[in-house]
């Protein structure tokens, strides 16, 4: 069983998120809340996979949210209604194990928190397009390689179709954008320290839990 | 300040005033040497000197569009000051019929200075010049008059080419500032004319759809929530174009056009925008008829209800891609092509552009255009 908790400001998204969930057998919604210290004060103990609104409206910073739930041992899968190409890319540096559009279908949304559960990253040509198109110029470098399989895979491309033009199998295809997710979050890496670590863990009083 | 402003315009036409004042110079000096002093090498040497000193001068302001201060130094020095006193020790004794071409080189040289200088630069090159002028007239003995007449004709060389080069400047200023004005109103107005436009659209589609489920319309019939989920894409559409900071609204309102009529057949466009790049209008309907014709593809042929359509600009270069995730094709012998040659390849090439079609059986399709080719 798959545990899932939802943070987000919207009433009716979480009312929705509620509904659409009970239902799908091998989940369980255990938590949803507007905040994430509200989240982190209502949940004991590790929940599996949190789908956490990108941009919340109580004004904290999303890095800062994905790293509070990355400590409490929860893996992260981003969510919004707009893709938001900046806080996109400092979402998947901060922690995030995936991004989607609030518009997928329900179907999507479980295959990616279950990829994600599983220590997977669920990608999405959203997510690919965010780093592909990324202006920043201290963002990581990608091999020629790495670019074609995220540019394609970005453009709406399946996997397959991806790696065939690569000249690649659909693994390493896969490979790919898991390494360009890793080279974000180790660029990404400096803000994150175990001091920093330890503090949130305080401060969310988990010690305590 | 680029080449077509109207302080370059100024600018160069100054150069070729000067240019064509020491020409007039050069000429006589030609006539003069030819006539009076043909046997000596001297005054031939004095007169090459001119000639390059002049070409270098003149011709690198006319390859770069400004003078170099440097080299204007170098001609008042060299052919303004050096070569009437190598003239004077080396050419025999001085005839002012064979000889006085050579102190027509200081006032060109004055004009030249009165262009590319600032007012003390300009002030110290009219002192240097005037000195050399009245100290070879002291050697050679000239009369008062002649003395005179040199300076006056030097100081309204210097006088003339800077009250030119005043007014020419001030007025390819103003002529810059009233374009830089009108530009910015023309912007201004695309960009009224184009809120307009999202104010209509927003009028029939969002709006209407809230106001008809607020008079109690049942939302979840699936017409209402299919109707929902296409505005809710325009919207997403509407604020990723606004929100990019190089946004051009013609590329991005023909790409809406397109995707908006793919969307009311039914079929649902993911899109995504980066860095649209400035494209013609012609260019911008040829894309966006290309990108109709292949979203109209998918909708028939691929057998799946989404697509996905991306525009992003690499440098000055267009790049477009229709994806879908559909049945695919073997791209070598399709009759469904037709639509893809004809309406794809050939309206992008008629602009300049490029499309190539990727498919395997199975792997859905990609359209990718490019323009420039």
């Amino acid at each position: 069983m798959i545990t899932v908790g939802v943070v987000d400001d919207d009433r009716m998204l979480l009312d929705g998120m509620r509904s659409w969930l009970r239902d799908v057998p091998g989940l369980r919604l255990v938590a949803s809340t507007a905040t994430v210290a509200e989240f982190l004060a209502t949940t004991c103990g590790a929940v599996d996979v949190v789908l956490l609104d990108l941009v919340l409206r109580d004004g904290s910073v999303p890095a800062q949210n994905i790293r509070r739930l990355r400590a409490a041992g929860s893996r992260v899968l981003v969510i919004s209604t707009v893709p938001d190409r900046s806080r996109i890319v400092s979402a998947v540096a901060a922690g995030a194990d995936g991004y989607l559009t609030k518009d997928n279908d329900l179907p999507t949304l479980v295959a990616a928190i279950e990829e994600i559960a599983a220590g997977g990253t669920a990608h999405s040509p959203e997510m690919a397009f965010a780093c592909a198109h990324d202006d920043d110029p201290a963002r990581p470098r990608l091999s020629p390689r790495e670019l074609q399989v995220l540019l394609d895979y970005a453009s709406g491309m399946t996997l397959k179709s991806a790696a065939r033009r690569a000249g690649i199998t659909v693994n390493t295809a896969k490979d790919y954008l898991d390494r360009v997710k890793a080279k974000y979050q180790q660029a990404g890496r400096p803000t994150y320290t175990k001091t920093d670590l330890a503090r949130r863990v305080r401060e969310d009083g988990l010690d305590g839990c | 300040m680029n080449v077509g402003s109207g302080l370059q315009r100024a600018r160069s036409f100054m150069i070729l005033a000067t240019m064509l004042y020491r020409a007039s110079h050069l000429v006589i000096g030609l006539f003069a040497v030819v006539q009076h002093r043909p046997g000596l090498p001297v005054a031939w040497l004095v007169l090459l000197a001119a000639v390059g000193c002049s070409v270098w001068v003149w011709g690198g302001a006319l390859a770069r569009g400004v003078f170099s201060g440097w080299a204007v130094w170098a001609d008042v020095v060299v052919s303004g000051c050096v070569l009437p006193f190598v003239a004077l020790e080396w050419g025999g004794p001085l005839v002012p019929a064979a000889d006085g071409w050579v102190m027509l080189l200081g006032t060109s040289a004055a004009s030249a200075a009165a262009v590319a200088f600032g007012r003390i630069a300009l002030a110290g090159a009219v002192v240097v010049l005037t000195a050399t002028h009245v100290a070879v007239c002291r050697t050679v003995g000239a009369s008062a008059v002649a003395l005179d007449g040199h300076l006056i004709s030097l100081a309204s060389s210097a006088i003339m080419a800077w009250v030119f080069w005043w007014y020419l400047n001030r007025q390819g200023r103003l002529l810059d500032a009233a374009s830089a004005r009108a530009l910015a109103a023309e912007a201004q107005k695309a960009r009224y004319a184009e809120r307009i436009d999202h104010y209509r659209a927003l009028h029939d589609t969002v709006l209407a759809t809230l106001t008809a489920i607020a008079g109690g319309v049942d939302a979840n019939s699936p017409q209402v929530r299919e109707r929902c989920g296409r505005e809710a894409a325009y919207l997403r559409r509407l604020i990723q174009r606004t929100a990019d900071e190089e946004y051009r609204p013609e590329l991005g309102a023909a790409l809406e056009r397109a995707v908006r009529s793919a969307e009311s057949l039914g079929l649902r466009v993911i899109t995504q925008y980066h860095n649209l790049p400035e494209a013609p209008a012609e260019v911008a309907a040829a894309v966006a008829d290309a990108v109709t014709e292949a979203l109209n593809n998918v909708r028939i042929h691929a057998g799946t209800g989404r697509a996905y359509l991306t525009a992003t600009g690499v440098g000055d270069r267009l790049v477009v891609t229709v994806v879908d995730r559909g049945r695919g094709f073997v791209p070598d012998r399709v009759t469904r092509g037709l639509g893809l040659r004809r309406s794809v390849h050939a309206r992008l090439a008629e602009v300049g552009g490029r499309a190539v079609v990727d498919s395997r059986p199975g792997e859905g399709a990609v359209v990718e255009l490019r323009w420039p080719e």
